[in-house]
């Protein structure tokens, strides 16, 4: 090419591009008219053209191996596969303060209180998975439930709530039963434990609910030591406990370095029952708080579906507010 | 919810554009189970960044970009192989085409193209394919090779002189007649 002159080495680029279709009208005009007077110029753009076509030839015919069924289905079932494993996770403000929610597609599957800074640490980093996601707008619609929540405007969130990280089936059962506990009651370690069929586990349903991977949505907050002391909260935060105990109408007064749900104070449900009484009606006060819920008003024993109990009558001589 | 939405796009997405990216795939590789794997590959880091692409964004060029920079890892990690293959290759060209259609190509014209192609350096085999047999825009085909939309004409074009030049005396070109 180097032997060319300069005017052919200069419409080179032109002619390669208009024997490939692709020169404008302006190229196609220079090619044309540089080649009726070039006979190697004219030459080039023919060889150009049989190789447009050749090109042309080997792009339309059948490749051999060119089926994508095999393909396309491995690929369906590992996004499939992806997709479930797959948490996206928002960072919000709450009441609480910095709050993580994530999900995947089966359900909510993670809430995490951030320190004040809102990093996460490499331990919620690892729980979250390789492949999780920050997109706040997948989560936003449960922030906002969740600041309904926790401001007292909406006592349910009906949640589809993804299980699949519990530790055990024994964590499993103990979160259930804590689920079901009704909004505004609580009970005590070892009332949970009664409830799963294993009343000598309290301790290990302690560490069960330690684990909880969705606080709040899963009201471990209502499950408390027996002597009504709120004990452990996300780590060592029990303010958070007495916080959102006292959103539901469960008041817990602080004494001695620790916050304790009184008793005496509190309307009280015997297990099996669907009557709610004082604390003193018949022998309630010797039963230990494993077999009660408490409430904290009688409108959260009965917007839990309790009615009074027709012996005490709760409802004409109710606790001092 | 937004999520719910981006994956029935999703899906959208991989109907219309696998078979294609896999074809791009068997073009650069030249073997249908790495065009397997490697159009998987594409379409599941495609679906982790999807939600982070721009709306408006050209989804088929930026899965070409994904499939492309795929394709040149497999080739860095298959090199070695992919030499010794080489050799047989020549004697049994693999995604060839089966059997010639509308236009009749001549045999020996069709295997000195496929070879000549073969041979070429990466990015102006990957610029050539994306160019000539997919319709990609140049800077599109810039993106996909961290170059420049002139870089991936240039690419193209040098592809295009050498594969004119191996075909050269193979070309049906019947001479000028005189006046």
């Amino acid at each position: 090419m180097n032997r060319l002159p300069a005017d052919c080495r200069e419409i080179e680029p032109y002619l390669l591009a208009v024997a490939g279709g692709e020169g404008d009208r302006q190229a196609a005009r220079r090619v044309e008219g540089h080649v009726a007077t070039c006979r190697s110029c004219r030459e080039e753009l023919r060889h150009y053209r049989a190789v447009d076509g050749l090109v042309h030839a080997l792009r339309v015919a059948p490749l051999r191996g060119d089926d994508a069924t095999l393909a396309h289905a491995q690929l369906t079932t590992r996004l499939a596969d992806l997709r479930s494993r797959m948490v996206s996770f928002g960072i919000f403000p709450s009441p609480l303060g910095p709050l993580l929610i994530g999900r995947s597609d089966q359900g909510v599957a993670l809430v995490r209180y951030l320190p004040p800074s809102g990093a996460l640490s490499a331990q919620l980093r690892a729980q979250l998975g390789a492949d999780a996601i920050e997109d706040p707008t997948a989560t936003e619609a449960l922030w906002a439930e969740l600041v309904e929540y926790l401001e007292g405007r909406r006592a349910r969130l009906d949640w589809p709530l993804d299980l699949r990280r519990m530790r055990s089936d024994f964590q499993r059962r103990v979160l259930e039963a804590t689920a079901a506990l009704p909004y505004g009651g609580v009970t005590s370690y070892a009332g949970i434990a009664a409830r799963i069929g294993a009343p000598a586990a309290g301790r290990a349903v302690a560490q069960a609910l330690r684990w909880n991977p969705l606080p709040i949505v899963i009201p471990c907050h209502r499950v408390i030591g027996s002597t009504g002391a709120l004990v452990g909260y996300a780590g060592k935060r029990v303010e958070l406990k007495q916080r959102l105990l006292a959103v539901e109408g469960v008041k817990a007064v602080a004494a001695h370095h620790e916050f304790r749900v009184r008793r005496e104070a509190m309307y009280t449900l015997m297990a099996g029952e669907r009557e709610y009484c004082v604390p003193t009606c018949g022998s309630l006060s010797s039963q230990p708080l494993s077999v009660l819920t408490l409430f904290g008003t009688r409108e959260r024993a009965e917007a839990a579906g309790f009615t009074p109990c027709s012996s005490c009558r709760p409802d004409l001589h109710p606790l001092p507010a | 919810m937004g999520r719910v939405m981006a994956e029935d796009a999703f899906e959208a997405v991989v109907g219309a554009h696998h078979a294609e990216i896999r074809r791009y795939l068997l073009r650069i590789t030249a073997r249908a189970s790495d065009a397997d794997d490697l159009s998987q590959e594409t379409f599941l880091r495609a679906f982790r960044a999807y939600r982070a692409l721009p709306e408006g964004a050209n989804v088929r060029a930026w899965l070409f970009a994904i499939a492309t920079n795929l394709g040149r890892n497999h080739f860095r990690a298959q090199s070695r192989r992919r030499r010794a293959y080489a050799a047989v290759a020549q004697e049994m060209p693999v995604g060839a085409p089966a059997h010639a259609d509308g236009q009749v190509m001549a045999d020996e014209a069709r295997v000195r193209i496929e070879r000549v192609i073969d041979g070429l350096p990466g990015k102006q085999r990957l610029a050539f394919v994306m160019r000539k047999m997919h319709d990609l825009e140049y800077a599109e085909i810039g993106a996909s090779l961290h170059c420049s939309e002139e870089s991936a004409r240039a690419h193209v074009f040098q592809a295009l002189r050498k594969i004119r030049r191996g075909l050269d005396g193979h070309l049906a070109v019947g001479t000028e007649s005189h006046s």
